[in-house]
């Protein structure tokens, strides 16, 4: 029943209309022709139909770009109310989820670097290691001829990176669906097929199973009535035949089409990093005092915490926060609220161990002192123990600012569109991963440069 | 030969069987001991004999494991009695100043009558002024504690200890930590806080000054009282063997 109440959106039921509905939608972000981001805009072949589609059918669309994995994930757990990420319907999906008609003939071809002429076969690859999209069917078909050819499949999360490691050498041919192959190519990504595409499955739209039943009989009436019209050729056409989208030419070019993109990335990075560290400082506080408490109770609730988000991993946390926790209780959790929870738990249990060591560090005679005066506890802490444990903090404290910054990158597993998300979501259009990854890196070095500065400035203007 | 002016039968400091223990560690076994106002008692004996945690117990800062302590009609045992308000009559001058760093002289000696709405901060400030003045240290009210030389931080100290106007002070080795020196200076403060008829207790080593400040000296040992008298009578011909062990080491 949980889920049921946890459906971010009207769940609409049996014949009730879509018409006014708004549907939040799960997507992968980097399965190019089908989704990617082109000067910042969530576009491909997936997106322009589910747009053309709700406009026919009178319904709005949020579109979440949250990765294939994790959208199928945010679907299970209601977090979105279907799925468009170039998947294809299998018997295994067709067991939980419902899918639409097919939308999309697909099938997977292998690809090679162009500068390759040893490999123009599967007898080729004996011996050899090849990758493959984690959980799609370019895997599941390396994966039943890799004994029969004697090769090694390995598994990648993106097509991005799967190209960039079979140019780099640590793996010799890459199986993908046909179309991302022939986009990438066409995009100049440096690879070429040598053997014939194998036909395979078809693409659809998923829902839970049995639940938006509405939503699924729009897409398909939607779908039929764009086939219909010729518009849904016009689209496929506009990625498939002539992928003549304008990519930049050069490194300089790059930077200026994808820094809107990465400022809006920088931005929600250091937004996060804000809001997160000011609630950690107050956990930090909270359980920093407990610690040090007489209380034997207070001591151990504190010292749990700590222990707890110290002792675990965060990314575990941020898929616990952002799909687990709406399952487990029925709540509606953003992507920011998934990800506050997950940068401030943590850096509050580290904070909490800085004020402890701080408030130790202090000379005991300073309390004393004071409480020989006739001032309470709680106002000799303030006054007379905090400022000055909270001097021989601030290091500390700048340290963890920064290492929560950093650790702000791992919340784009979540989807969350922070800084190398948007690189991510660049070079999975454009193909050229090292150099994003350079300006991202850039931006991320002069951030934390000048935030130190800041921060260091502030020390010495307030802890004379 | 006895320098103070004012004596009174009042009592300000009534001790009775007083035990301490750390632990396993009895430091405390039973003091008996009062202290009328005005009145400027010297507290001497060796090293670990219990001197510096009988001051202590007399303002809580240790917790007290059994016997009565009354403190200006207080009975710091008794817990229902507000700890805070006993100490605001009892100031404490520390072996290590323990001058608030972070805080200038004068903030220093402010921060009680303002934080306990004594007074206002101008009138405070007035007040730390007037007692810097005292201490000869008027020109330092702006200056940070780092910036001063251990007889001055001390004397700051004792200012900042006066500044809730206590009935009772409590020095506790006030001279130990200061360079040779800068010892005179700290303790003529003293003499003339004793001068005023300032009821005092003194753990201290500096046998010369008790003798010419005190109107009594305690001589302790092992835990207990071994010894007590005017200071002529007690170092002059003092009656039990481990007083005169520890006089003939001393003097």
């Amino acid at each position: 029943m949980a889920l049921v109440v946890g459906a971010p959106s009207a769940l609409a039921q049996g014949s009730e209309s879509v018409e006014g509905q708004t549907y939040v939608i799960g997507t992968d972000t980097t399965f190019a022709p089908f989704e990617f981001r082109q000067n910042g805009e969530l576009t491909g072949i997936d997106m322009d139909l589910l747009r053309a589609i709700a406009e026919d059918q009178g319904f709005e669309v949020e579109i979440r770009s949250l990765g294939f994995n994790a959208a199928l994930a945010a679907l299970s757990s209601n977090q979105v109310d279907g799925v468009i990420a170039g998947m294809s319907i299998t018997d295994e999906r067709k067991e939980i989820y419902d899918f639409s008609e097919p939308y999309f003939e697909s099938g997977v071809q292998m690809a090679v670097a162009a500068n390759n002429d040893e490999i123009t076969s599967y007898e080729d690859l004996k011996g050899k290691t090849v990758v493959a999209k984690t959980g799609a069917e370019g895997e599941t078909y390396a994966k039943s001829i890799a004994e029969e050819y004697g090769f090694q499949v390995k598994s990648l999360d993106q097509s991005a990176t799967m190209y960039e490691s079979v140019k780099a050498g640590s793996a010799v041919a890459v199986f993908d669906d046909y179309p991302v192959l022939a986009y990438g190519i066409a995009q100049g990504n440096g690879l070429k097929t040598v053997t014939d595409k194998v036909p395979g499955g078809s693409y659809g739209f998923a829902v839970n199973k049995g639940e938006n039943t509405a939503l699924l009989a729009a897409f398909n009436d939607g779908l039929a009535e764009l086939k219909a019209s010729g518009e849904y050729q016009q689209i496929l056409d506009s990625y498939l035949a002539d992928p003549t989208a304008a990519q930049p030419s050069n490194f300089f070019d790059l930077l200026v089409k994808s820094m809107p993109a990465l400022m809006t990335g920088l931005w929600h990075t250091l937004l996060v990093t804000a809001i997160s560290f000011a609630i950690a400082m107050a956990l930090g506080l909270i359980f920093g005092f407990m610690k040090i408490s007489g209380n034997i109770v207070l001591r151990g609730i504190a010292t749990t915490f700590v222990n707890i988000f110290r002792g675990t991993p965060l990314l575990l946390w941020a898929f616990m926060f952002y799909f687990g926790l709406p399952q487990l209780t029925g709540w509606e959790i953003s992507v920011w609220t998934a990800g506050v929870l997950t940068l401030s738990l943590n850096a509050g249990a580290y904070v909490a161990e800085i004020v402890r060591g701080g408030i130790q560090s202090v000379d005991p005679g300073q309390l004393e002192a004071s409480r020989s005066l006739g001032l309470g506890y709680g106002k000799s802490m303030q006054k007379v123990v905090i400022p000055q444990a909270f001097k021989m903090m601030t290091p500390s404290l700048i340290n963890q600012l920064i290492i929560s910054l950093k650790d702000s990158s791992l919340l784009l597993a979540i989807g969350f569109t922070e800084l190398l998300y948007q690189g991510q979501q660049i070079y999975a259009a454009n193909f050229r991963v090292t150099e994003t990854l350079l300006i991202v890196g850039i931006i991320y070095f002069i951030a934390i440069m000048a935030l130190t500065k800041l921060a260091n400035y502030a020390d010495r203007r307030f802890n004379k | 030969m006895s320098t103070s002016t004012v004596q009174s039968d009042n009592v300000k400091i009534q001790v009775k069987d007083l035990h301490k223990s750390f632990g396993s560690n009895n430091v405390l076994k039973g003091i008996d001991m009062d202290v009328r106002e005005g009145e400027v008692v010297c507290v001497i004996g060796p090293s670990g004999s219990g001197k510096s945690t009988l001051l202590r117990c007399l303002n809580k800062l240790e917790d007290i494991t059994s016997g009565k302590v009354v403190v200006d009609g207080f009975d710091v045992t008794d817990p229902k009695v507000d700890i805070n308000e006993v100490r605001r009559h009892v100031g404490m001058v520390f072996q290590h100043f323990n001058l608030f760093p972070h805080m200038s002289v004068e903030e220093n000696i402010m921060l009680a009558p303002v934080e306990l709405k004594k007074m206002g901060k101008a009138e405070a400030r007035e007040r730390a002024l007037e007692l810097l003045e005292r201490v000869g240290l008027r020109e330092k009210a702006n200056a940070r504690p780092a910036s001063l030389s251990g007889g001055q931080k001390q004397r700051v100290a004792i200012a900042r200890a006066l500044a809730m106007a206590p009935g009772i002070m409590l020095f506790d080795e006030a001279t130990s930590a200061l360079d040779p020196e800068m010892v005179g200076e700290v303790l003529q403060v003293i003499k003339e806080l004793a001068d005023t008829g300032m009821t005092m207790v003194l753990v201290t080593h500096e046998m010369g000054f008790a003798r010419e400040v005190a109107d009594r000296v305690v001589f302790m040992a092992d835990g207990v009282v071994c010894e007590q008298g005017e200071p002529e009578q007690l170092f002059g011909n003092p009656q039990q063997a481990r007083t005169q062990d520890f006089l003939s080491k001393v003097l």
